[in-house]
Order: structure tokens, then sequence, then C-alpha cells
């Protein structure tokens, strides 16, 4: 699986990521970070991904401004049209349906299912860890504890469990990925808490008697953000992947919306008759998770953190 | 004085000979299902229809069978492990049920009354210590008409019905009877049956192992000589994925497939596969809510709505696979009949129909349809579905979907118009196995099966209706049966009652070197003419 | 040390405890009845009563809890609702087909990655190095379901090279390890295999680099250590990252082929678990990911204990 090994590489990273953050966080300053801005600027890999996939966004996010056909209607007798057909660049789907603006509204739910989830996670993993962090004692414990219970479940494992009992879905989809994601970063959140907390000049600010949320606010969630920031976006691709594999196993998104994996599924019979438009979709998922993750990997190098 | 057994001799030789070169050139048949599993192999089958197909009639026997001969016909019922049964003048509840005479199970026991009593009780007598939940979860809901059953004699069994019920014969032809002293021989535990299953018919159950493949051999001391298979072996293989079923066959694994997917079938033609096909007993329609306040009550909406849908189309869009619905039964029925309402293709009759109704094109009618994106004979739902929501709104019919998962569409089939779970929705896109009276027309519109007591979704109940189905019930003699099936089916199409869209023709596609294969026009087929050429 | 490994070892039991609470409520959180996929279609009210009390769904959470766990500790995990027959057997059968299918993945994936990744952080920033890492993240990045059904197009249909589905001509019973087979589970573990390639890629080379990079083992080079001297430095360096990450990986490559299997038809666990959520055998479904969550645990639990082992940076109390 993809999707799961990328986590347990994720989740490998995850814990080597934090402490390395957590050890540099104090040094971190504005220096630092126009310091990685100007060096990823200079990666030409990691730039033309993100040119990529800043483009495969904004054609997502404006695709009911672009001159595109309806991704609902088609016609029965233009069905699985080759690439390079007249009024339909990308070719018909299986109903016949406009494979281009099935493809830019497709990227909607796909990218969606892949950062929602990831955001969400980010969400809940960083409060969840950083109380558990900073606490510290029995509250960490139970906190921890619940994660390492979701942690024995390998990841494409878990989504696909709670998915199927819960029933396809683009909530139950989300609901369960957001599940899958949260342990990891909670864990993340959570080492990374516990060193900055044990740092002398947040300790005594402790001491002086600050209050708990003013510390948590101005000295840990100012060091501990960044690290797991870079962690979640490792995790997208992932996500995606998932969440694309889901609706293939007609366990995500349901017809007729257009969702990369739905539509990898519903074209698969097209692949003896059309291969390359059968294979357009799956196409997709894998340039933009490429995309993703070599941007990610830009990123680490970017900020010298070590994979 | 050797001279004779020495003839013996050479001529047993020459048989074996004769007959091993024989059952070489006959050969293995491998055939991808789209079941998920092997269906269950104790008697009464899961797995719906398919089910029935392989592991049902070709191990079990009923007492009334299918007649699986003929492909140009439809079929009809022929006598089976009972060689006749009669009801009696006086009390038209009581019937018997002469048993075909020196029959054996698989297991070298006699097939007899008492067995009859036994399966009966299997499937019905939960005090039995035979009675199996499985089975007669499967079982039990066939004959609801059976009230009491005794032995007359060894080889006569009594049924008495609750009511007069001429659909009887046609409700037995579901029960499969596995024999009792292997049950026996295995602990009393269904659970070894499964593994070592012993039935009357044609197949023996040689091996199989549950989601990956079964194994049937011939039995050659099947009582109907013209069934004995003529293969050695017949294997089936659980392919539920269309694309891994058509690649199983392509590359040669299988040779034979259940239902390629229609977009495949220029593909497997084009590589040398025959794809065979047939009309059956099968519809796939639009069950229409009749609930108060129901847009479809009103007939002239209905008749506009069937006009509407072009067939010839969707047709093209299954690739040929389907036979344009004229009616509710496909048709080559026979109870087809000669309805006087043609359902065709006729735009402007349509819009004629629904401005009668008071709708058109600029006041156009909104309703709402339960569709299901898959499930059992439910053909391609979303294409075919997308394509009828065209046509209505070429009419002035503007359907709004609710796409809900199969299982859930099943509970809210059961659970009927009515019910909060159908959201409002004034139709629900079903397709239906109609092969006998009751499931082909009496348990859609009986008073007395509206849901959730019975499959009557729509709440439909019309005394002329309830009428017919009586004379049903009531009329012993086949043909005049017949003849009330007829006038049943009639009213059903000149009223309109449901969406008459398709009947699907239970595509098949296999190898060139499958011989001899008759598909009859029933849910159900025979395998024992089968060969495989090298 | 041994304190650490008997306490990791203890450890396992609050959280198998905790798996299988997960997995008895993933019957329970699922939406409408667990029956409905298996009923006949007719079936009347009172029967689908009867089903449901033969199968215990009419009890308190909390007692259906209790005798799930105790049965599930005696191995029996219930019977499957679509089929009736002891969801352990059809599990154990399963896992017999995944492990296969996984070893065949890890023997093409692991050294391959190991090997792939050994050259690139060896060569860092060459051509060499440039084209393994592509090669590395496509694996990481593709979506292996895809890959499995190119490779069925162009290996099964158009070439007719490779089987398409199925464990072998008759079926996983079987199954030996000759060509015949060997035939049948090629493409398959090639499909599988490519993630974890792609993976241990990345980290043997990242790890092998940084290593190579570090000051002393250009003094150990200067101080005239041979390239076997050198390369068994990095060998020793580079295994207890690299083993924790196989060990990892072999988990997921047992839990994580539900897709390649429905791809395959191959009749491991992740076939029977898409069977099972198709068919809403929900009793199914729970025992498989029961015992592929326990698997993972133990492949965790084993990676643990043997890193200290390898690692002899490692002092835990």
């Amino acid at each position: 699986m993809s999707d799961t090994s990328t986590t347990t590489l994720g989740r490998a990273e995850g814990r080597v990521a934090g402490h390395a953050a957590a050890e540099q966080a104090p040094a971190r300053s504005k220096g630092y970070w126009s310091g990685v801005g100007s060096r990823l600027l200079r990666d030409p890999v990691a730039m033309l991904c993100a040119a990529l996939l800043g483009l495969l966004l904004l054609a997502v996010i404006f695709a009911p401004y672009l001159p595109l056909a309806d991704p609902f209607t088609g016609s029965m007798i233009s069905r699985l049209k080759p690439l390079g057909t007249p009024g339909h660049l990308l070719g018909t789907d299986e109903l016949g349906r406009d494979m281009l603006a099935r493809l830019i509204y497709g990227g909607r739910l796909t990218l969606m299912l892949g950062l929602l989830p990831v955001i969400f996670a980010f969400v809940i993993g960083t409060g969840l860890g950083v109380v558990a962090g900073y606490v510290g004692g029995w509250l960490n414990t139970a906190i921890m504890r619940t994660v390492d219970v979701f942690f024995a479940f390998p990841s494409i494992l878990l989504a696909i469990a709670i998915s199927g009992a819960l029933g396809a879905g683009i909530v139950n989809s989300l609901v369960s990925l957001t599940i899958v994601f949260v342990p990891p970063i909670t864990r993340v959140a959570e080492s990374v808490t516990a060193s900055v907390r044990s740092l002398e000049y947040v300790d005594a600010a402790r001491i002086s008697g600050a209050h708990p949320l003013t510390v948590v606010r101005v000295h840990v969630l100012g060091n501990v953000m960044s690290p797991i920031f870079v962690y979640a976006t490792s995790l997208t691709s992932v996500s995606m992947i998932l969440a694309a594999g889901l609706s293939f196993l007609g366990l995500g998104v349901k017809p007729p919306e257009p969702e990369w994996g739905l539509m990898l599924n519903t074209l698969r019979t097209a692949i003896y008759i059309n291969p390359v438009l059968a294979a357009l979709p799956g196409a997709m998922i894998f340039l933009t998770s490429l995309c993703l993750n070599l941007l990610s990997d830009g990123l680490r190098s970017a900020m010298n953190i070590k994979d | 004085m050797f001279l004779k057994p020495l003839r013996q001799a050479v001529l047993a030789v020459a048989t074996v000979a004769l007959f091993s070169t024989s059952a070489l050139a006959a050969g293995t048949l491998r055939i991808g299902m789209t079941a998920s599993d092997i269906p269950l192999t104790t008697g009464q089958t899961d797995q719906g229809g398919e089910g029935m197909r392989f592991m049902g009639y070709t191990v079990y026997d009923s007492l009334i069978n299918w007649d699986l001969s003929s492909a140009d016909k439809p079929s009809t019922l022929t006598p089976g492990l009972a060689t006749e049964w009669s009801t009696d003048p006086e009390d038209r509840t009581k019937w018997t049920f002469k048993l075909r005479e020196g029959v054996k199970f698989h297991d070298g026991s006699d097939f007899t009354a008492d067995a009859v009593v036994w399966n009966l009780d299997k499937l019905l007598n939960d005090k039995s210590e035979q009675y199996d939940t499985r089975q007669a979860a499967q079982g039990a809901s066939r004959i609801p008409s059976i009230a009491s059953y005794k032995v007359i004699d060894p080889l006569t069994v009594e049924i008495v019905t609750k009511q007069p019920d001429a659909t009887l014969p046609y409700q037995i032809a579901w029960i499969m009877f596995s024999s009792p002293a292997n049950w026996e021989a295995q602990d009393k535990s269904w659970e070894k049956v499964a593994a070592h299953p012993s039935g009357t018919g044609p197949w023996k159950l040689e091996s199989f192992v549950p989601r990956e493949r079964a194994e049937l051999v011939p039995n050659l001391d099947y009582w109907d000589k013209t069934r004995v298979p003529k293969l050695d072996k017949m294997v089936l293989i659980p392919l539920p994925e269309p694309n891994a079923r058509s690649s199983a066959l392509l590359s040669g694994q299988v040779d034979w497939i259940e239902a390629p997917a229609p977009d495949l079938v220029p593909a497997l033609e084009g590589n040398g596969f025959k794809i065979v096909s047939n009309t059956y007993p099968h519809n796939w329609t639009y069950h229409f809510s009749r609930l108060e306040g129901s847009p479809w009550n009103d007939i002239n909406v209905r008749k506009a709505a069937n006009l509407a849908v072009d067939r010839a189309g969707l047709k093209q869009l299954l690739g040929g696979l389907m036979v344009e619905a004229k009616g509710f039964m496909p048709p080559s029925s026979q109870w087809f009949g000669k309805p006087e309402f043609d359902v065709r293709y006729d735009p402007e009759a349509a819009k004629e129909y629904l401005a009668k109704a008071g709708y058109g094109p600029d006041k156009p009618l909104k309703v709402k349809a339960l569709i299901s994106p898959s499930g059992s004979g439910q053909m391609l739902p979303l294409p075919m579905n997308e394509f009828i929501q065209q046509n209505l709104a070429a009419i002035g019919i503007d359907v709004e979907f609710e796409v809900v998962e199969w299982n859930t569409m099943i509970n809210i089939w059961r659970a009927g118009a009515a019910d909060p779970s159908a959201q409002g929705a004034q139709s629900i896109n079903f397709s239906y196995f109609i092969q006998d009276p009751f499931t082909g027309l009496i348990r859609h519109l009986s008073c007395d099966l509206i849901a959730p007591n019975g499959t009557n979704w729509g709440h439909y109940c019309d005394p002329e209706m309830e009428e017919l189905f009586k004379k049903i019930r009531t009329t012993f003699d086949p043909a005049e049966q017949d003849e009330v099936l007829r006038k049943t089916h009639e009213k059903y199409v000149n009223d309109a009652l449901f969406l008459f869209v398709a009947h699907d023709v239970a595509p098949r596609a296999m190898s060139p070197k499958v011989k001899g294969f008759v598909q009859a026009q029933n849910w159900f087929q025979n395998f024992s003419g089968i060969t495989i050429e090298e | 040390m041994l304190a650490y490994m008997i306490r990791r070892l203890l450890y396992v039991i609050p959280v198998a405890f905790g798996v299988s609470v997960i997995c008895f409520m993933l019957v329970h959180i699922a939406p409408g009845d667990p029956l409905t996929a298996v009923m006949p279609i007719d079936a009347t009210a009172e029967q689908q009563a009867a089903m449901r009390a033969e199968y215990g769904f009419d009890r308190p959470l909390p007692v259906q809890f209790g005798i799930w766990l105790g049965n599930a500790l005696q191995g029996d995990l219930g019977s499957s609702i679509a089929t009736g027959r002891p969801v352990a057997a059809e599990v154990r059968r399963a896992v017999g087909n995944t492990l296969i299918l996984a070893f065949t993945a890890s023997l093409i994936g692991f050294p391959l990655g190991i090997f792939f990744g050994f050259v690139a952080g060896t060569f860092k920033d060459t051509l060499i190095d440039r084209a393994v890492t592509a090669l590395a993240i496509t694996g990481v990045s593709v979506p292996n379901y895809w890959l499995g059904i190119v490779l069925v197009a162009v290996f099964s249909v158009t070439l007719g090279w490779l089987p398409s589905t199925g464990a072998g001509p008759g079926g996983s019973t079987a199954w030996a390890w000759d060509i015949e087979h060997l035939r049948f589970i090629l493409l398959p573990a090639i499909t599988l295999a490519v993630v974890p390639m792609g993976i241990v890629t990345r980290t043997v080379r990242a790890l092998v680099g940084d290593i190579l990079s570090q000051d002393f083992v250009s003094a150990l080079e200067a101080k005239g250590l041979s390239g076997t001297g050198v390369l068994r430095h990095v060998i020793r360096n580079v295994t207890p990252t690299t083993l924790s990450v196989v060990g990892l990986q072999l988990g997921y490559l047992l839990g994580g082929s539900i897709l390649i299997e429905t791809v395959f038809n191959w009749p491991g666990t992740g076939f029977l678990l898409s069977n099972a959520i198709f068919q809403r055998d929900l009793p199914l479904l729970q025992g498989t990911i029961l015992v592929l969550a326990l698997f993972f645990v133990f492949a965790n639990l084993l990676v643990d204990l043997a890193q200290p082992l390898v690692d002899p940076r490692i002092k835990r109390g």
C-alpha cells in the first residue's frame, strides 16, 4: 500500500523530525524562515511541483468559472471518446461526460478529501498532544495510551475498517481518515511539547506563575507548530491516496459525484477499449501525490530536517 | 470355455478406453461466477438466483423441476423427484405428490417420502432435530402456503395448504432435497454436511474451498439419463469484480464468465469469445408509490412516463444486452397476453398524456426516485437511470434521484413507500425475479401484502386486481391458470402500473471451446449437455 | 535491558485489549441491521427476529462484548453472517495466503530497496542518485491499486504472459513454491512490493548518505581504512533504523494488501475483508481486522525487542 507505507515512513520520521525540530526550536527566528524560503526557491524540482500544485488548486477552486462542459451531463452517443475529440479535449467517460471537466471537478473532492482530514487531525492532534505533553501525569498516560491503541492498526486497515463499518459517503470518509491521522500527529505534538516544556525559559515562565494558557500560547505553541506542520504536510499525499483508495473500493464518494478514485473504478472496464482514457484518473492521483511528496521533500531539506 | 471371459475382458477394456477418451474430450469447464462466495452447499442455497443455478439445480433436485432444455420457449415446470401431483377436487387444499421410484442420493441412500417430510421439517419445523436456520432463512419464505405435510406411503406425500393455492407447484420448485442419511453420517452437523453434501442432482460436489472454488463431478447414476453431465468436471470460481472476471476469461483462467460488463463485450468478441444471452423472467422497473399525493396515481402520468423512455437508446447503451420492455413480463412470456396499451417510445404522445394531467415542459412535474449505484439484477443502474432522467426531462417530468446503497435500498423496499426511510420518494428502481405467478405478479400488488407485511412496496390495492389474484390461486387447471395470468398481466400493462423499462438477457461470455450449451429462458440452467473441445 | 524487554512485553496486553474494544465497536457503529445483507429479500419480520437472536444481536452491548471477548480468547471469532462458517477458520485460511503474498513481496521489495538505497547513498548527488531517488519517490507516490490494473492489462491480457487472478491453477489449497504457482503470484507481489521498496530505498539512502558525510568516516578513510572496513562501519550504523522500517513495513504488507488482493482476486485477508465490507458481513470484518491488528502489534513488538540487540547505542532502563 503506497498510502500505509508512506505513513509508516511518516510516522518513523515523525518521531525523529519532532525531536530534531524541538532541538533547534529555540534558535528559530525570522532569519531562519527567510533562509528556508530562499533555499526552497533555489530548489527547481520543488518549485516546479509547487507551481503545478498551485495551478491545479486554482483550476479546482475556480472550476465553475472556467469554460468547462457540465461534468454531470453526458450523451450516450458520445461515450468513451478518445483524447483530442473536438469539444472534448480529454475525451469522454463511460456516460459520455467530458473528462476534462470531470477531472477538474473530481480534483475538488479528491484534494478536499486529502486535505481536510489532515487539517482536522492537525487541530485535534496538536490539541491532544500539547495538552498531554504539557500537563503530563495521568492525563498524558490516558491520551497517549489511547493513541497507542490506534497505532496498533496499520493506517489503511483502520481507514477501511471504520469506513467499512460506517458505510460509503464523503462524511464517513472524512471521519475515518481523520481518526487515522490524529494518533501520529498527537505523538509528534506530545514529544515536541514535552521537550519544549523542559527548556529552561519555558520552565522559568511556568514557575514564575504565568497563567498556563499564556505559557502554552506564547512559548509552547510558537515552538511546536512548525515541526508538526511540516509533518502534517507529508501526510497529505498519503491522505489523498487513501481517500481515493476508499472511493475506489466503493467506500468513499458516491456516484455521480466526480472523484478520481471513483472515476478510476468506474472507468476500469474501459481499459481494454481506451486504455489511455482509463488511465487518466489514476495518473492524476499519481502526479498529484508525486508533487506533494517532492514538495514535502524540498521543504524538509530546506528546513534542514533529516529523513 | 475361456472365450466368454476373454470377450468380456476385451469388451471391458474397450469400454474403458472409449469412456476415457470421451471423458478426455469432455474435459473441465471453469466458470467465473458473479457471486463473491460459493453458494451454500447444504441444499437450500443462498446467493439468490445464481446460487440456485450453480449449487441448487446442479447438486440437488426439487419435487418439481424447471424444464431447462429449450432456448426458444419460456421454460415451464416439469416432473422432478415427483412424477405427478394433483389436488383433491373435493378439498383443494390437499395435494398428493407421487414420488419417482429408485432415485438415490449421492451417498447411496434412497429418496423416499420420509426424506421429503424430513426436508420440509428442515425448513419449517424449528422443533425438529434437523432444522437449519440458514436453509430455513432461504427456503421457508418460498413456501408460504404450506400448512402441513405427511407420508402416505413410501412413494406418496400429502401436502396441505393454508387455503386453496394453485401456485403451490411453483413454490415447491424452490425446495431442494438433501439426504437425511448423509446428515446422520456427518454427525448431524450441517457444518460438516456443507463440506460433504449429498443430493440427488446430476452433479456431485467433489470439493470446495470457501470463497475460492467448488469442483463438481458428474453423478453417473442420475435418474434422468438425458441429463447425465458429459463433462469430467465443472469448477465454479467466485469472481465478483467484473473487470477481474473479464481478465480471467481473456487470460484463459476460466472458460466461461457470467455477466460480462457490456463495455467489454466488443473486446471479448474481438478476441474470439462467444457471447451467449437469452431473455429470461427478469425485469428492471420503477415501482411506483400509490400513496395519497403521489403523482403516479394519475394514469395519464404513468402512461406519459412509459411513452417517454427511449428503450432502443438504452439498449444501445447496454451494448444490445437487454430486451426492450413492452410490459411487466418479457414479450416472449407465456403470460404476456394482448394488452391494449402499447408501451413504446413516443415523446409526442407522452406530452399529450402529461398535458391531460396538467403538466408539461412549461410546468414540469417534479418527482423523487430512489436508485442504487449497484445491486443484484440492477444491470448498470447509474447510467440507465441517468438516461431515463434525460428522457423524462424531455417531456416535462423532472426526476430528482435519491441515491442509496443497495443494502439500504433492500431495507427501504421491505419497509414500503410510506416508511420514513423512503424519504418521500415516489418510486423505487428495483429489479425483479418474475419466474412464477407469485414472484412475477401477485406479490407486487396484492392488498394483503402491503409493505412492511409483504412486498407490495407502493401500497397499491385494487379490488379488480385482487379478484384476478384470487382467481390465479384457485384455478387448478394449468392452461386455464395461464389464461388468468395473461388477463392479470394485461391489466398491469393497460393501467401502466409500473415504469416498464428493460429485461436483462443474462449475458455470458465463453471460450469457443465450450460446446453444447443451451441457454434456457430461466434463471437456472442445465450444464449437462456441455462439452469442452480441445 | 531485561526490564525494558519485560515491560515492553507486558505492554502488549492493554494494547491488545484496546484493539479488541475497537474491533468490537466496529459492528456497533455500523448503521442499520447487521443482518440485512444476508436475509432473503422476502424474509418476514419473525424470520428476521429469529435470525437476530441466533446471532446474539438482541442482547445488551457490554454482555455482547463479554461473550465476544471470551470466545475470541478461545479462538472463536463467531460465525460469518453471509456464510455461517466460523470466522476463525476463514481468517486462518486467508492469513496463510496473505502471508505467502507478503513474504514474496518482501523478498522483492526489501532487498531491492536496500540495494538501491545503498547505491544512491554512496553516490549521493550524482546522476545515479537522482535516478534512484526518482524511482523511489515514484514507488511511494503511485496508487498501487491502479498500478495493479495496468499490470494486468499489459502482462495478462495484452501479452498473455502471466495469469491475472487467483492463487494458482487449483486454488490456494494446492499452493506450492513451483514455477506454475509463482507465475500467479508474480504480478500481485510486484504491485505490493513497489511501495515498501520506495520507502526502504529512501530510508537507506538517507542513512547511508548521512553516515558517509560525517567527518569521522573521512577521517577513517584518511587513516587508510579499506573500502570493506568503511562498508562494515556503514552497515553497522544503518542496520537498526532499517530494521525498524522493514519491520513496520512487514506489518503493513500483511494488512495493507486489501486493494491489491481485490484487483488480483488473491484469496487473502484483503480479499476477505473487501468481501466482508460489500456483504456487510460485520462479524467477518471484525474478526479479520482483529487478527490483522494483532499481527501488527506482534510485528511492532518484535521490532522493539530486537532494536536494543542490534543498536548498542540504545540503552534503556
